[in-house]
């Protein structure tokens, strides 16, 4: 019997642990670990970080789900991973008791997302810094919290400065947060305070819309359509102002401090301001049998898994070479670990990198975005399902292959809602199969705005819950 | 929207058109569904 060992229950664990559950779990030993007990859809947490969605409605407890799908679940944060073959275990402890357990694994899948660094930016984010976060959902609810009082202090008739978007010149996830910035306006609009508010979408993307993946262009009417021009018109439209490339290296109370490509420092103040951090990976510990730090083997610098990619590429070369991406998320040197969503070490970015004359990098790190993360979840659990039952693997799908969906909504209204829908084949560029500067899929990939957006977030929302509460059906609904 | 940088009124309208729309969620229902249902048969 082989003892499988996911850590995390995010978008890639949760997927990887139904697949193995479902497949493999009566005859073989799979356990989740995870620091947190429920699931939470992260995207409705834009909802939740100004009030539109009860914080209860975007999570569920995950033991009645395993319970049925024969996994076992360890409620605990990892400490610790050993490695080395021949003693193969993880270090945990266990939330509540405060119990340090040990607990052996022959596969390991580290589905453990993002480490949220705020330290990386003094001054950032809701626990020890001046600005709020919805990227777990009591920070959702901190921000919603802040983001009512302010409403309040409109209605008496207080102009505000409202400012969101990336809160480190290397951070990703932008996406999230110009939903969020959308959707401000529109509750505003609905308040009746738009006029009350400066709107700002502070961003170290080389451009509007580049969200991290250098941009998304179709063909529309025989022309190229960039987001860039898309993102900017609603922008215009919406009356929210913009500054992009700009690396924000510190703030203070109502005050962020930025850098730009020119190098030019500057100060914006605001009231309210929603900051995406650094991402890091989780700061395990990597001990190998004699007691030494096995971390180089693992992990990059940033604590991401090291993967099957090709790394150590630049950007030009990288742009050129898909198949640095990696195909199955295995680690070179312990191939029995897996990492599987924002937990493993991408080969470089995919938007273009700058570095200013002060030295800064400002630069959008690649997303790994739900979707993203579930595909590369089914990948390593059918992986993992093929080495223990056949002894090699067969699937593999890289981001340079991927077909990625994005909605970002505006207002959450299934009667005036409206939201951008953005569909891209594939997430990284490919230029050897996609013979168009872009190295996309022109036909495949989408970007529009509209009702019908608003319609299919609302029913994204309802099957991925389902979906990921492993209910009837649910494989038929893809990553 | 291409070259004014804003949509025009007519954009506006059809994206607010709920018949218009109706037929815009089946097209990219079903685009995204076989676009994602294509990378499970890897
Ligand atoms: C506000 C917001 C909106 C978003 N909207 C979208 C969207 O509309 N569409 C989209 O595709 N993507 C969206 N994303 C991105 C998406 O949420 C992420 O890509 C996805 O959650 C990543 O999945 P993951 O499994 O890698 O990590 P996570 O979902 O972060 O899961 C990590 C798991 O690991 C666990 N864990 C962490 N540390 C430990 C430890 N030490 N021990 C044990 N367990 C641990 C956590 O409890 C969690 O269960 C959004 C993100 C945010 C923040």
């Amino acid at each position: 019997m082989a003892k499988v060992v996911v850590i995390g229950s995010g978008f890639a664990g949760q997927t990887a642990a139904l697949y193995l559950g479902s497949k493999i779990g009566k005859k073989h030993e799979i356990t989740v670990v995870s620091n947190r007990d429920v699931f939470g859809y992260v995207p409705s947490w834009v909802w939740v970080g100004m009030g539109h969605m009860k914080p209860e409605q975007t999570i569920f407890k995950l033991k009645p789900v395993y319970d049925r799908k024969n996994i076992r679940f360890v409620h605990a944060a990892v400490t610790e991973i050993h490695p080395d073959p021949g003693d193969q275990y993880i270090i945990e402890t266990e939330i509540g008791s405060g119990q340090t357990v040990r607990l052996d694994y022959d596969y390991l899948i580290i589905a453990s997302g993002p480490f949220l660094n705020y330290a990386g930016t003094p001054g950032l984010g809701p626990e020890n810094g001046y600005t709020h976060s919805i990227c777990t959902l009591p920070h959702a609810v901190k921000a919603r919290d802040a983001y009512l009082a302010l409403c309040e202090r409109m209605r008496k008739g207080e102009k505000v400065k409202i400012v969101v978007g990336t809160g480190h010149p290397l951070a990703t996830c932008q996406g999230a947060a110009f939903e969020y910035l959308v959707n401000i306006h529109k509750d505003l609009l609905k308040k009746g305070l738009r006029d009350k508010a400066d709107l700002l979408w502070l961003s170290n993307e080389p451009e509007l819309g580049d969200f991290g993946v250098n941009g998304v262009q179709i063909k529309r009417n025989g022309h190229i359509l960039r987001s860039e021009e898309f993102i900017r018109s609603v922008f215009n439209d919406h009356g929210i102002r913009y500054q992009v490339q700009t690396g924000v290296t510190k703030v203070e109370e109502g005050k962020i401090y930025w850098q730009n490509y020119q190098g030019e420092e500057g100060v914006t103040e605001f009231d309210f301001a929603m900051l995406i951090p650094q991402f890091k990976g989780q700061p395990f510990k990597y001990i190998g049998k004699d007691g030494s730090d096995v971390s180089s083997k693992l992990v990059n610098p940033a604590g991401f898994v090291v993967v099957d990619a090709i790394y150590g590429l630049s950007y030009e070369e990288l742009a050129q070479t898909p198949e640095a991406w990696p195909a199955r998320y295995q680690n070179p040197n312990y191939p029995n670990i897996f990492a599987a969503g924002i937990a493993f070490a991408p080969p470089g970015p995919i938007s273009k990198p700058f570095t200013n004359k002060n030295n800064l990098a400002i630069t959008a790190s690649p997303p790994r975005t739900g979707m993203v993360s579930g595909m590369i979840g089914r990948v390593v659990a059918m992986n993992v399902i093929d080495l223990i039952e056949k002894g090699s693997m067969t699937h593999e799908e890289r981001m340079s292959e991927m077909v990625v969906a994005c909605i970002a909504s505006m207002g959450d209204s299934l009667w005036d809602g409206n939201a951008v829908t953005i569909v891209m084949r594939p997430v990284v560029p490919n230029r050897k199969k996609y013979h168009n500067e872009y190295g996309r899929d022109l036909f495949i990939s989408h970007l529009e705005m509209g009702l019908a957006g608003a319609w299919m977030k609302f029913m994204l929302h309802h099957t991925f819950i389902w979906k990921f509460k492993g209910l009837p059906g649910w494989t038929l609904i893809p990553e | 929207m291409s070259g004014s940088q804003e949509f025009s009124k007519a954009e506006k309208f059809w994206m607010s058109f709920k018949l218009y729309q109706l037929w815009r969620f089946i097209v990219l229902s079903i685009k995204v569904y076989i676009a994602a249902v294509q990378s499970k048969w890897k």
